[in-house]
């Protein structure tokens, strides 16, 4: 690495948030023409840490130096201004305004009276464009692109104001494959070009592929850095987690019992699922694994009923299920945790007791009438086995702790007494303890006789929780697996069809 | 897909981006029409146009406020009360140029304080401007003493009338509307518009002040409606402090027959034309084919709920269809 | 870290500011008692109990779709043609638990009709409700004309001019049912649940397996045979009928509600606060006629009631907000 500038350093960054320290005295380089990975586990910090760089947040201390000089950067326009563009995993994009207004839309070009100069406004972003290597009509709008493309948009708008400092976060969790590598190729152009850039991920797997060096946060604490062709992913995950991975699971293996739901050639138009065929026993816990955007997600939406299947049958013990909406799937005891369980699992204003119970209104009051009696000791039951934090069960849910609300969401669904239970990332955003936690629940539950279908994004949870695995690519199951057959390699393989690779892997 | 400029100009993506709306007006002229052939006459053709020509500039805008996700209905208080302070102005000696002045500044002031409601402290657009049109009404009511006012001066009234055959409403009322549109497309202020209402927070992290602009877009929006309240008042020749009722559902409507939809800046101001076209052509066949003016109100708001219900149906679909077409 | 615990952010928020509103209460009370030496007599308290009682039976179904999705601003209309059929249906010589009753069939119809445009539609209930009323006075409009109808049988009237025990009105009495049955609907049953869930958290409602589209089309049928209801009473109380009748109920109902505490985000609020509003709005406009203020006002008077209380209900909000979150 010489002759490369040290573009970015960060000293002793110190950020807290009420209750929280987010930051813990972090420091991070950034050398030009490097592509530096900041690693670590949901809450880790790394987020917290380039929204600090990039002008969203103030440290409560610590020093930026960028090109040897301090700077203290006042807001999100004095950080483009400095020379650092950020790409947010949610785009901050406006639907139906086009590229070019959306790339120049804090700073349009401007005509002598003010009004915008539309000619030279499609030319700058198209210049932006095309050194991406990216060729997108400016005239566009955003509805009308794809995520990837949506993404390139994003990135010359970062760009805009000649940065010299880019920060990627989780740039590849929505992408195809071809999408991804197109990614990168852009990446390796702005290298070249001296450019550094901080890139965001948990994916293990593309570290190689991209990456110079690596930084790893825990907790809010600088760990570590190294150079990625001098570690492994064991060192690294070490470092991320603290401890010996394998203390986390412990599964009680037991045969499986009856069939309770099958899918035969289940498709959707709107997620363009096809052909799917799955099935789950009691005393399971089946895996779905693969990338994101392969459509694990899609797949428990349309069984759950939110989205209409288009072909294909779906079987509940054994019945074949017309027509499926969530409520009558409740009713017939399926269970869906969805990924997003602060917005979609809760209701915020209501108290840790309404929502517990909102799944299992019918269940538990068939004539309608609600015994607060019973409610009471129902929900302090749940309160209890699932260690929920609370002062009382009247206290709204927004004021717990995320860890807190999560297990509300648990509490909710457990408290339907479902026979299946549909998990998507159950322990993606929890601490390590909380982890085990979880995953001792899900254990006791198959043993009582559920059943539990688990999407999940992290290898060594599938691997270890459970019976079997489905692997998803690009909307279809392509590989089924025991629990013997598993391995990282083996899911990995069918996961990004790694032996349909061309030679792209490693030539940096 | 990538999309070159020239797909998007080939002869039948120009046929079906036009709303069906217009396909309807169309129909509804000829069915007119055929009731009374005096609906087609050059003479009612003049005056549709100077009877849409206020409702032009009130709908654009309602449009401009709608693309932003907000609401207002005080749009007819805010009409009326600006056609109060025009006339009392005029009538109370001063140049027709002040008179106008006077309006659009009460529409701007108004907008000011419905803005303040929503975008400062936050309030929800419906229940601030459901509550601020009361007070404007009960203002325009104390000034007029209840009683519609006349005006006899003859250079404001001019801009209202119609001179032979040249609709100086219409005139105005078009051109007002370029105008907005204008603004609408090659402003920041008008691209900040749909910025706020697309994703409001995405435009505010991406650096834009969005408290701001959107506590302008209500004041724009008053001025503009204020501007339009002298128009009206010109027209008819005196201001009437119940004139406005009605008139924001009116814009609203207009706004959404135009293909505007209330979430995420979808539609534009060129469309809240064609809205407007419709219900001036509803109104006025109505009255042209001598439909008795008890059943109007009831008729008309009968069409334009239909009328919504299905531009709202149809647009779902194809919001439906855009969706496929992202991986 | 211990921190210093205070007593209010321990207690459940919405028993907080009820309290705080009855308090409120009880000083206008106290002031008006003052003004005027009649206030406290048992007639005048009942006479003031039973004009609330119309405002508290409307401001129920309203406070239930606002807490399941969003205002019923139709409420006005809906009991305007259900009072205009109904007193025509008894004028013909219909027997009047008959026509009572057709009355609140069609109200629960035209609720039912609100919750189709906002579920099957998707038309934002604002919008929906707001255009309905203009449709329905207008068709009342037709039925009516400008004409008064008056003069009923002593049987239509006593719903609203009877008494059933000493001070106790038949209004107050259909009002104390309608008050409880909102209460217990809302608290004490599944269908309550759901609608504090549908207004919580649409999506979270709707994957905890809970009907949303129901929930709304019920909250919304509910509303509209409360308005049903409460035009029965008012015109068997006033003993007149005409096609205007309902139209200055909109923003007094409305601020009835946001004064009893619901918020208009929805997901909470109860009808016990919205009778206390009712009592308020009342007595304000009870203190308004004594103090003579001009009618002109009076819009303009409740408007900026209901701008202020609901930046009121806002200020609160924050507050107790950050008092939960410092535990």
């Amino acid at each position: 690495m010489d002759g490369m500038t040290k573009l970015l350093d960060m000293r002793g960054i110190t950020k807290v948030f009420p209750g929280v320290k987010a930051l813990d005295s972090v420091d991070f380089e950034l050398l030009s023409g490097e592509v530096h990975v900041l690693l670590g586990e949901n809450g880790a910090g790394k987020s917290t840490l380039m929204k600090v760089l990039a002008g969203a947040y103030k440290p409560e201390s610590g020093r930026i130096f960028i090109n040897g000089e301090e700077v203290k950067i006042q807001g999100p326009s004095h950080a483009q201004e400095l020379g650092i563009g950020i790409v947010y995993q949610e785009f901050n994009l406006v639907p139906y305004l086009n590229v070019a207004e959306n790339v120049f839309i804090d700073h349009f070009p401007r005509t002598r009276f003010g009004t915008i100069d539309h000619k030279e406004m499609h030319r700058a972003a198209n210049e932006l464009l095309c050194s991406l290597s990216m060729q997108v009509d400016t005239h566009a709008l955003i509805t009308e692109l794809s995520t990837a493309q949506q993404q390139m948009v994003e990135i010359a708008k970062a760009l805009k104001h000649r940065s010299k400092i880019l920060i990627l976060d989780e740039p590849t969790s929505s992408l195809t494959e071809r999408e991804i590598e197109q990614l990168f190729s852009t990446v390796r152009e702005l290298k070249r070009k001296g450019m550094g850039i901080i890139y965001i991920s948990h994916r293990m797997q593309e570290l190689w592929e991209i990456g110079d060096r690596v930084t790893v946060l825990r907790d809010g604490k600088y760990i570590g850095t190294r150079t990625l062709r001098e570690t492994t992913p064991d060192e690294l995950v070490t470092m991320m987690v603290g401890r010996e991975v394998s203390f986390l699971f412990k599964r009680d293996f037991q045969q499986p019992g009856e069939e309770v739901l099958r899918l035969e050639h289940l498709s959707s138009a709107v997620h363009r699922l096809q052909d799917i065929n799955l099935t789950l026993r009691r005393g399971e816990i089946v895996g779905l694994a693969g990338l994101v955007g392969s459509g694990r997600t899609e797949l428990a939406r349309t069984i759950f009923g939110l989205e209409p299947s288009s072909g294909g049958k779906i079987f509940l013990f054994g019945e074949e299920v017309h027509n499926s909406t969530p409520s009558r799937m409740v009713q017939k005891g399926v269970a869906l945790l969805p990924e997003d369980r602060k917005n979609q699992g809760l209701a915020l204003i209501l108290s840790v007791a309404e929502n517990i119970v909102m799944a299992s209104l019918e269940k538990l009051f068939p004539r309608k009438y609600i015994q607060s009696r019973k409610e009471k000791e129902v929900v302090a039951r749940y309160i209890k086995n699932l260690r929920i934090v609370t002062p009382h069960a009247n206290r709204q849910v927004q004021f717990l702790s995320g860890g807190n609300q999560q297990k509300v969401v648990l509490g909710k669904w457990l408290c339907t007494e479902a026979d299946i239970f549909i998990f998507d990332e159950p322990t993606r955003g929890i601490d390590v303890n909380a982890k085990a936690e979880i995953h001792e629940f899900m254990n006791e539950l198959v043993k009582k006789g559920s059943a539990i279908l688990m999407i999940s994004s992290e290898l060594p949870e599938v691997l270890g929780m459970s019976d079997r695995i489905y692997v998803m690519r690009e909307r279809k199951i392509v590989a089924e697996l025991t629990h013997s057959e598993a391995s990282q390699e083996a899911v990995i393989r069918y996961a990004t069809a790694a032996d349909h690779a061309t030679n792209t892997m490693g030539c940096v | 897909m990538m999309k070159g400029k020239i797909e998007r100009l080939s002869p039948i993506r120009i046929l079906q981006s036009i709303q069906p709306v217009f396909w309807v007006t169309l129909f509804l002229m000829l069915v007119f029409n055929f009731f009374s052939s005096r609906f087609l006459s050059l003479h009612n053709i003049i005056n549709l146009f100077q009877q849409g020509a206020v409702l032009l500039i009130v709908a654009a805008a309602s449009t401009l406020v709608i693309l932003s996700e907000g609401l207002d209905l005080s749009l007819g208080s805010v009409l009326t009360l600006a056609g109060i302070t025009s006339v009392m102005t005029v009538n109370g000696g001063a140049p027709v140029s002040a008179a106008i002045g006077v309006g659009v500044l009460t529409g701007l002031l108004c907008g000011a304080l419905t803005g303040t409601l929503i975008a400062v402290f936050n309030m929800q657009p419906f229940i601030a401007t459901l509550g601020i049109q009361g007070v404007y009404y009960g203002i325009s009511l104390v000034l007029t003493d209840s009683v519609a006012i006349l005006t006899k001066n003859k250079t404001f009234i001019f801009f209202g009338s119609r001179i032979g055959y040249i609709p100086m409403a219409a005139i105005i009322g078009v051109g007002v509307f370029l105008l907005i549109l204008y603004v609408f497309h090659n402003t920041p202020f008008g691209r900040y518009i749909v910025a706020i209402g697309g994703n409001e927070s995405g435009t505010r992290l991406s650096g834009v002040n969005t408290t701001f602009w959107k506590w302008f877009v209500y004041t724009f929006a008053g001025g503009i409606t204020g501007f339009a309240g002298v128009l009206l008042a010109a027209r008819l020749e005196a201001a009437d402090p119940i004139v406005g009722i009605g008139w924001e559902f009116d814009a609203i409507a207009a706004t959404i027959l135009g293909g505007t939809s209330f979430q995420k800046g979808k539609g534009g101001v060129k469309g809240t034309a064609l809205g407007v076209l419709l219900i001036t052509v509803v109104r006025n066949g109505l009255n042209v084919i001598r439909t008795p003016s008890i059943l109007q109100p009831a008729l008309i708001g009968t069409i334009l709920i239909i009328a919504i219900v299905i531009q709202v149906g149809l647009s779902m679909r194809s919001t439906e269809k855009e969706g496929k077409n992202r991986p | 870290m211990m921190q210093k615990k205070s007593l209010v952010s321990m207690m459940d928020p919405n028993i907080v500011s009820g309290v705080g509103r009855v308090f409120a209460l009880l000083l206008i009370c106290l002031a008006m008692g003052f003004a005027s030496p009649v206030f406290f007599t048992a007639r005048n308290i009942s006479l003031i109990v039973t004009n609330a009682s119309i405002m508290a039976i409307l401001g129920v179904g309203l406070t239930i779709t606002i807490i399941t999705c969003g205002p019923d601003l139709s409420v006005g209309s809906i009991l305007t043609i259900t009072a205009v059929v109904a007193v025509i249906l008894v004028k013909a010589n219909v027997h009047f638990l008959i026509a009572f009753g057709i009355a609140l069939c069609m109200g629960t119809a035209l609720g039912f009709l609100n919750g189709i445009l906002v579920t099957k539609v998707g038309l934002p209930p604002f919008i929906s409700t707001y255009g309905l009323q203009w449709a329905l006075f207008g068709f009342a409009y037709v039925i009516l004309k400008g004409y008064v109808i008056y003069n009923f049988d002593a049987d239509f009237r006593f719903i609203g001019n009877g008494y059933l025990i000493g001070p106790i009105s038949m209004p107050i009495v259909v009002m104390v049912i309608v008050v409880f049955l909102g209460w217990f609907i809302l608290r004490k049953t599944t269908i309550g649940r759901m609608f504090y869930a549908t207004g919580a958290n649409r999506d979270a409602a709707r994957m905890s397996g809970i009907d949303t589209g129901k929930a709304i089309l019920l909250a919304f049928s509910i509303s509209g045979f409360l308005s049903a209801l409460a035009g029965i009473v008012l015109v068997a109380r006033i003993n007149a009928c005409q096609a205007d009748i309902g139209k200055n109920l909109l923003l007094p109902s409305l601020a009835t509600v946001y004064m009893g505490g619901t918020r208009a985000t929805g997901g909470q609020g109860g009808v016990f606060g919205t009778l206390v509003g009712a009592v308020i709005m009342t007595v304000v406009e009870n203190g308004m006629n004594l103090l003579g203020v001009p009618s002109v006002w009076r819009n303009a008077i409740i408007g900026t009631l209901i701008i202020l209380t609901v930046l009121a209900n806002i200020a609160v909000s924050k507050q107790l907000e950050k008092a939960g979150s410092k535990m």
